[in-house]
C-alpha cells in the first residue's frame, strides 16, 4: 500500500509495535492499517491500554514500529534515519499533549515559538497571529503557572501549529480539563480542521471523539470494527 | 527567543543550586589564577632583584653555600661567618670590579614579638646598590655612631635625619644620618651602619657574613669563582645557584599550594557536573518534550552544553575578578607560608592567564556536560507522551 501523498497524510500498513517488559513480550499493537486522508478529524478511541498512546506515538515517529510500514505525506517513515525522522516531527507534526508539555521556564510567546528555535526561524509575527488565534494574546507574557489548564492546552495547541504542520496529533487533549474549557479545546481542533488542517486525536472524551469526522476504536492493539 | 535565552532560563530555575555552583567553581578558578600570578611574579621579582643588584657572585662561610648566600641576599642572619682576610684576597683578585662585604645581625625584640636586622657595610656596598635613593638626610654615614634606615624601619621607629636611636642588643645609641627611599627589597626593612662598628658593638671582630661581588665581565664567572673558592673557610656560589635555591625552596610550597587549586578547580567541576546531571534527570520529561517537539539530539547537547558554559564561562570571569580585586589579600594570605619571599609581590593577571582561566572554565563546562549529555540522548521522544 502507497497512497498518494495527495490524499493521504498517514498511511499504516500492519503495524506492530512488541515491549519487552521483563522476560515477556508485550504486544501493544497488533497488524494496525488505516489511511488518514488529508483534512480529515480522526479519533481513535478505546478502553485504556488498548494501544492509542502507543499508535499515536508511532504515527508522531517518536517511536518505531516493531514491523509493519509507515508513511507520512507518501515518504516512507522506515527508510527515514533519526535525523530524518526528527525533520519530519519538526516540520510536518504538530503534538499537544494530556498534561499540556508547555517548558515552566519560558513565557507564553516563548513555549509557542520554541519549535521555530528548533527549525532555525525566526518568528515574523507568526506567534502573535496564533495567540491571537487561541485567544491567549494578553497572556503571551505569562508564565504556564499563571494560566489556567485550558489556556495551558490552548498555549500547546498554539505551539502545536507554529511550524504549519500537515498533521496534528493530539494525545488526550481534554484529559485534564473540565468539561467547559474542554468544549472550548474542542471548539478550537474543530475549527482547525474546519480551516483544513488535518487532525488525529487519542481520548476516551465522547465529546471530542463525536466532534470527529470518524472514529477508529482500538482494542488489545487491534482496529474493531 | 534562542538557546542562550533558554540556557539562561534553565539555570534560573535552581538558582541556589546554580549559585553554589558558580561560587564554588570562581573560587577556584580565582585561587588557581591568584597561586599562577603569585608563582610567576615570586620568580620575576626575584630575579629583578639579582638582576638590580648586579651581584655575580657571593662569597659565605663554609656551610650549605645556598642556603647562605639566600639568606644573605634576603637579609637572614648566618651562624657562621668570614674570615676579614677573605675581603683582601677577594679584591686582589684581577676579575672583581667591586667587592662589598656584610655582616648581618639580627636583635630582637622579644616583647615586640620581632627581630631587627642590622647590617654593618663599607663604602663599596653603594656601588653594588644601585637602587639606593636617599629619601631624607644624607647618603653615608656621619660618624661611626651613624645609622642608615630603611624606609619600612624609619616609618616604623618614627625617626628623621638628626634623631637618636638606641639599640637595646648593642646598648648602644645611634644618630640617624638618613633615611632611604623604598626600593621594593629587603633594604627597607634593615637598619645599615659602618662595618667596623657593627664587627665591634656585636661581637664579630674582623668577621664577615658574606662578600657580594661584581665581576669586571661576566664571561670571568668561571675562573673567578675557581680562584675565589680557594680562599679558606669560604665558598663560592653565583646567582644563578642562588636563583635555584630560591625555587627549589618554594617547589614544595607551590606543589602544595597548586595541589591545592587542582582539589579546588576538580571539586569545582564536579559540583558543575552535579548540577548539570540533577538538572537533566530532573527535567528528563522536558527534555523529551524537546525532542517530540523537533530537537535534533545534537539541539538538546547543545542546549545543555550553552547551559554548562554559561555557568562555567561566568565562573571564570568572576574567579579571575575576584583574583584582581582580592589578590593581593590572598598573596598577603599565602606569602607567610613561602620562605624568603620577596618584599613586593606585585603580580597582576598577566593575559596569558586570563586566557588560561577562561580556557579553564570553558573547558570544566565541556568536561561537565559530558555524561548529562549522554544522559539526555537516551531519552526517547515518546517520553514525552507518557509524562508531558
Amino acid at each position: 500500500m502507497n497512497p498518494s501523498p495527495d490524499q493521504a497524510v498517514v498511511a499504516a500498513e500492519a503495524l506492530t509495535k512488541v515491549y519487552r517488559r521483563a522476560a515477556e513480550d508485550v504486544r501493544a499493537l497488533d497488524g494496525v492499517s488505516l489511511t488518514v486522508r488529508r483534512g480529515e478529524f480522526v479519533a481513535i478511541v478505546g478502553p485504556s491500554g488498548a494501544g492509542k498512546t502507543t499508535l499515536l506515538n508511532l504515527l508522531g515517529c517518536m517511536d518505531a514500529p516493531s514491523s509493519g510500514r509507515l508513511w507520512l505525506e507518501g515518504r516512507e517513515v522506515q527508510q527515514l534515519n533519526e535525523r530524518g525522522r526528527t525533520h519530519l516531527r519538526r516540520e510536518r507534526l504538530g503534538f499537544v499533549f494530556q498534561h499540556f508539555g508547555l517548558v515552566p521556564t519560558l513565557t507564553v510567546a516563548e513555549n509557542v515559538a520554541l519549535p521555530l528555535v528548533f527549525a532555525r526561524r525566526t518568528a515574523d509575527g507568526r506567534v502573535s497571529r496564533l495567540l491571537e488565534k487561541v485567544g491567549l494574546s494578553s497572556r503571551r507574557n505569562h508564565r504556564p503557572h499563571e494560566l489556567s489548564g485550558g489556556e495551558m492546552q490552548r498555549v500547546a495547541i498554539a505551539r502545536a501549529l507554529v511550524n504549519e504542520p500537515a498533521l496534528l496529533l493530539a494525545d488526550e487533549p481534554t484529559g485534564n480539563l473540565d468539561s467547559v474549557t474542554g468544549e472550548a479545546v474542542i471548539a478550537l481542533l474543530r475549527q482547525l480542521n474546519a480551516e483544513g488542517l488535518t487532525v488525529v486525536v487519542v481520548t476516551h472524551n465522547p465529546a471530542l471523539a463525536g466532534a470527529a469526522g470518524r472514529q477508529l476504536r482500538l482494542a488489545d492493539g487491534r482496529l474493531a470494527g | 527567543m534562542n538557546l542562550v535565552v533558554f540556557a539562561c532560563r534553565n539555570l534560573a530555575r535552581r538558582p541556589w543550586r546554580t549559585a553554589l555552583a558558580f561560587v564554588g567553581l570562581a573560587a577556584a578558578i580565582g585561587t588557581l589564577a591568584v597561586l599562577s600570578a603569585l608563582t610567576a611574579g615570586y620568580e620575576r621579582e626575584l630575579r629583578k632583584e639579582l638582576d638590580r643588584s648586579g651581584v655575580q657572585l657571593m662569597l659565605v662561610p663554609l656551610g650549605c653555600p645556598y642556603d647562605a648566600a639566600a639568606r644573605v641576599l634576603k637579609g637572614r642572619v648566618l651562624d657562621a661567618s668570614l674570615p676579614a682576610e677573605a675581603l683582601a684576597q677577594v679584591r686582589r683578585d684581577p676579575a672583581v670590579a667591586a667587592a662589598a662585604p656584610l655582616l648581618l645581625c639580627a636583635q630582637v625584640r622579644t616583647n615586640e614579638d620581632r627581630a631587627d636586622l642590622w647590617v654593618g657595610i663599607d663604602e663599596s656596598a653603594p656601588a653594588l646598590k644601585p637602587w639606593w635613593r636617599v629619601q631624607r638626610g644624607k647618603a653615608w654615614f656621619s660618624s661611626t655612631n651613624g645609622v642608615i634606615l630603611g624606609s619600612e624601619v624609619a616609618t616604623l621607629e618614627m625617626r628623621a635625619p638628626g634623631d637618636r636611636l638606641y639599640c637595646p642588643g648593642a646598648d648602644a645609641t645611634f644618630t640617624v644620618d638618613g633615611v632611604l627611599d623604598r626600593s621594593g627589597t629587603s633594604d627597607d626593612s634593615l637598619f645599615f651602619v659602618p662595618l667596623g662598628r657593627a664587627q665591634q658593638l656585636f661581637g664579630q671582630p674582623g668577621r664577615l657574613t658574606a662578600i657580594a661581588i661584581r665581576l669586571r665581565d661576566p664571561a670571568l664567572l668561571a675562573e673567578a669563582a675557581r680562584r675565589l673558592q680557594a680562599i679558606p673557610g669560604a665558598q663560592v656560589v653565583t646567582t644563578t645557584e642562588v636563583m635555584g635555591v630560591f625555587q627549589n625552596l618554594i617547589g614544595t610550597v607551590r606543589a602544595l599550594l597548586s595541589a591545592v587549586a587542582i582539589v579546588a578547580v576538580t571539586v569545582g567541576c564536579l559540583t558543575v557536573l552535579n548540577t548539570l546531571l540533577a538538572a537533566v534527570l530532573e527535567r528528563a520529561a522536558e527534555l523529551a518534550l524537546l525532542r517530540a517537539l523537533g530537537a535534533s539530539r545534537s539541539q538538546v547537547v547543545l542546549a545543555l552544553a550553552v547551559e554548562a558554559l554559561l555557568l562555567t564561562s561566568a565562573a571564570a570571569l568572576a574567579g579571575l575578578l575576584g583574583a584582581a580585586f582580592g589578590g593581593a589579600w590572598i598573596q598577603d594570605a599565602v606569602r607567610q607560608w613561602i620562605p624568603l619571599a620577596p618584599e613586593r609581590l606585585a603580580t597582576p593577571l598577566s593575559l596569558p592567564l586570563i586566557g588560561q582561566s577562561i580556557l579553564l572554565g570553558v573547558g570544566t563546562g565541556l568536561v561537565a556536560v559530558l555524561y548529562p549529555a549522554v544522559c539526555a540522548l537516551r531519552m526517547a521522544p515518546a517520553e514525552a507522551t507518557r509524562t508531558a
